[in-house]
């Protein structure tokens, strides 16, 4: 079963001194529990792709449906992790997390406070939950914006190049983590990446997108098991699909050598 | 993890050694007290051996010597000039805070009040000042209203300022949330808004005694304002300074509570980041 489906969805800028094509046509499904990770060059328009299936943009061509509805304004059951961790500088950690919750009331008060801790445990910054958000480092920022994301269950998570702003090590850790998170709870995810190693790491397919207007250029089915390690990233299989990614972008002039 | 932790630690240490460093009060205390006292020493040097006359320019050991005896006249008279500036302020603090709200929240309101707003407050205050008294009358509420027409701008500006320049991205964030704009409004614009909006107050804070004592030059018979044009008057100059002395104190203190207020309601704020882990 298709959690998101889209069909020849278009996205142009209307502007002043002339159009711009952002995207498509791209038609697309995600499968219900998959992990589909989106790779392309910069403006390809991967992230304005994730806001018009999460409904926080309008697509300008083509349809998009999530759980089988038509997207037509902001979906409820979606976790979003952005490549800025958003963390309200205002808020302690712990109340960083319960954000949703408050907004959404799905669930209540003493659930969500259980929750969040067992969260925050899991991703290993329980300690810091009384904290503000300016003490904690980029990464540890990053895994408190995961489980904000993750608090109410959500159906779908969304990452929008989560990790594009922490350093190498971190970044594999925080692949790590999130593995870990996402095999916890069986999510749908939708990843957007600049990083071919982690697309491949954490996905069951990779699809590669064109250069603007971002189309689809190939889709690519993963198939390790779970859970993964890093040394995976070593094994000729994962450098034999990082490879094949690559040759896209080296067919588009965006890598050279 | 060990890496996190270890930046984590960084950064508190960070905080730390700013916090200490704020703290530090040697230099900061000390230096501006020894230039205070040279300056009133200098300043009773001046009067003594020039041998001038007090009401021309008394010593500061004449002016410690009216304040004792003048002490519950000033301190009755700083009641009323208090009384109006805090009043003032605070209703300025309301209708600034609810216009800044409204300009905000509707272009229309915007479009309509904004540029008029600026306009006005390019008028000179001191110069419409006798007209209150044609249009309200001599009295307490002409001095509040001064108060108010001084420090209202400020509040308003920077309350417009604040709610204007939430962060987008923020907004995205929680409307993915299924945030409604009242949600939105309450968990991320005014709290965004809120150093802005004390950013305001601070400057208002100050300008809240200087409008009472200009509503009592002009429309009262009570508060410091009126005995200082009295004291003038009269040449009894030493009265003045002490006035002069009392209002600015008074000035200083409500400014340090504006302060401890802020620090106390955004003790997240970049501001007021040092002083959290020193505590």
């Amino acid at each position: 079963m298709n959690a998101v489906a889209l069909s020849k969805v278009e996205k142009t800028y209307y502007a002043g001194q002339g159009d711009v094509h952002a995207l498509g046509p791209v038609s697309l499904a995600i499968r219900a529990g998959e992990t589909l990770a989106v790779v392309g060059p910069s403006g390809c328009g991967k992230s304005t792709l994730l806001r018009i299936i999460a409904g926080l943009d309008d697509a300008t061509g083509g349809s998009v449906r999530v759980a089988d509805r038509e997207v037509t304004a902001p979906i409820p059951d979606v976790g979003i992790v952005f490549q800025r961790d958003l963390l309200l500088d205002w808020r302690t950690v712990i109340d960083n997390v319960l954000l949703p919750a408050e907004l959404q009331k799905r669930i209540d008060r003493p659930t969500a406070v259980k929750r969040a801790e067992a969260l925050l445990e899991e991703l290993g910054v329980a300690e810091f939950a009384k904290r503000y958000p300016w003490e904690l480092s980029g990464g540890m920022r990053q895994r408190v914006a995961i489980a904000r994301a993750m608090l109410c269950k959500p159906a779908m998570l969304f990452l929008d190049e989560p990790f594009s702003a922490l350093d190498a090590l971190t970044r594999d850790q925080m692949n790590v983590i999130l593995q870990g998170v996402q095999a916890g709870q069986g999510v749908t995810t939708l990843l957007i990446t600049h990083s071919i190693q982690e697309a491949v790491f954490l996905s069951d397919r990779v699809v590669v997108m064109s250069g603007r207007p971002g189309t689809v250029l190939d889709d690519i089915p993963v198939h390790f098991p779970r859970p993964r390690r890093l040394s995976l990233r070593e094994g000729p299989q994962f450098v034999d699909i990082a490879r094949r990614i690559r040759v896209h972008f080296e067919r588009a002039g965006v890598l050279v050598g | 993890m060990t890496a996190d932790l270890t930046q984590a630690t960084r950064a508190a240490s960070a905080a730390k050694a700013s916090a200490q460093r704020r703290a530090k009060p040697a230099g900061t205390i000390a230096l501006p007290l020894i230039s205070g006292i040279g300056g009133l020493v200098a300043w009773e040097l001046v009067v003594r051996l020039m041998k001038l006359p007090p009401y021309l320019l008394p010593a500061p050991t004449h002016v410690a010597q009216v304040m004792v005896e003048y002490w519950w006249m000033l301190m009755r008279q700083l009641g009323f000039t208090a009384f109006a500036a805090v009043v003032g302020f605070l209703i300025a603090l309301v209708l600034g805070v609810l216009a800044g709200a409204a300009i905000t929240a509707s272009r229309t309101v915007d479009r309509m009040l904004y540029p008029w707003l600026v306009i006005s407050h390019a008028i000179p205050k001191v110069v419409v000042a006798p007209l209150f008294i044609v249009w309200i009358g001599f009295g307490l509420t002409s001095e509040i209203i001064f108060v108010i027409v001084f420090t209202f701008f400020p509040i308003v500006v920077n309350t417009v300022t604040g709610l204007k320049s939430a962060d987008l991205d923020l907004l995205t964030l929680v409307r993915s949330m299924g945030a409604s704009p009242l949600q939105s409004l309450w968990k991320i614009r005014i709290p965004g808004a809120l150093p802005s909006i004390f950013a305001g107050i601070k400057i208002s804070a100050t300008l809240a005694p200087v409008g009472a004592v200009i509503g009592e030059f002009v429309a009262s018979n009570q508060g410091l304002g009126h005995m200082l044009l009295q004291a003038v008057g009269s040449l009894e100059t030493p009265l003045a300074f002490a006035a002069v002395f009392v209002i600015s104190v008074f000035g200083i203190a409500i400014w340090y509570l504006a302060e401890l207020v802020e620090r106390l309601s955004i003790p997240w704020h970049a501001s007021q980041r040092g002083t959290i882990l020193g505590a």
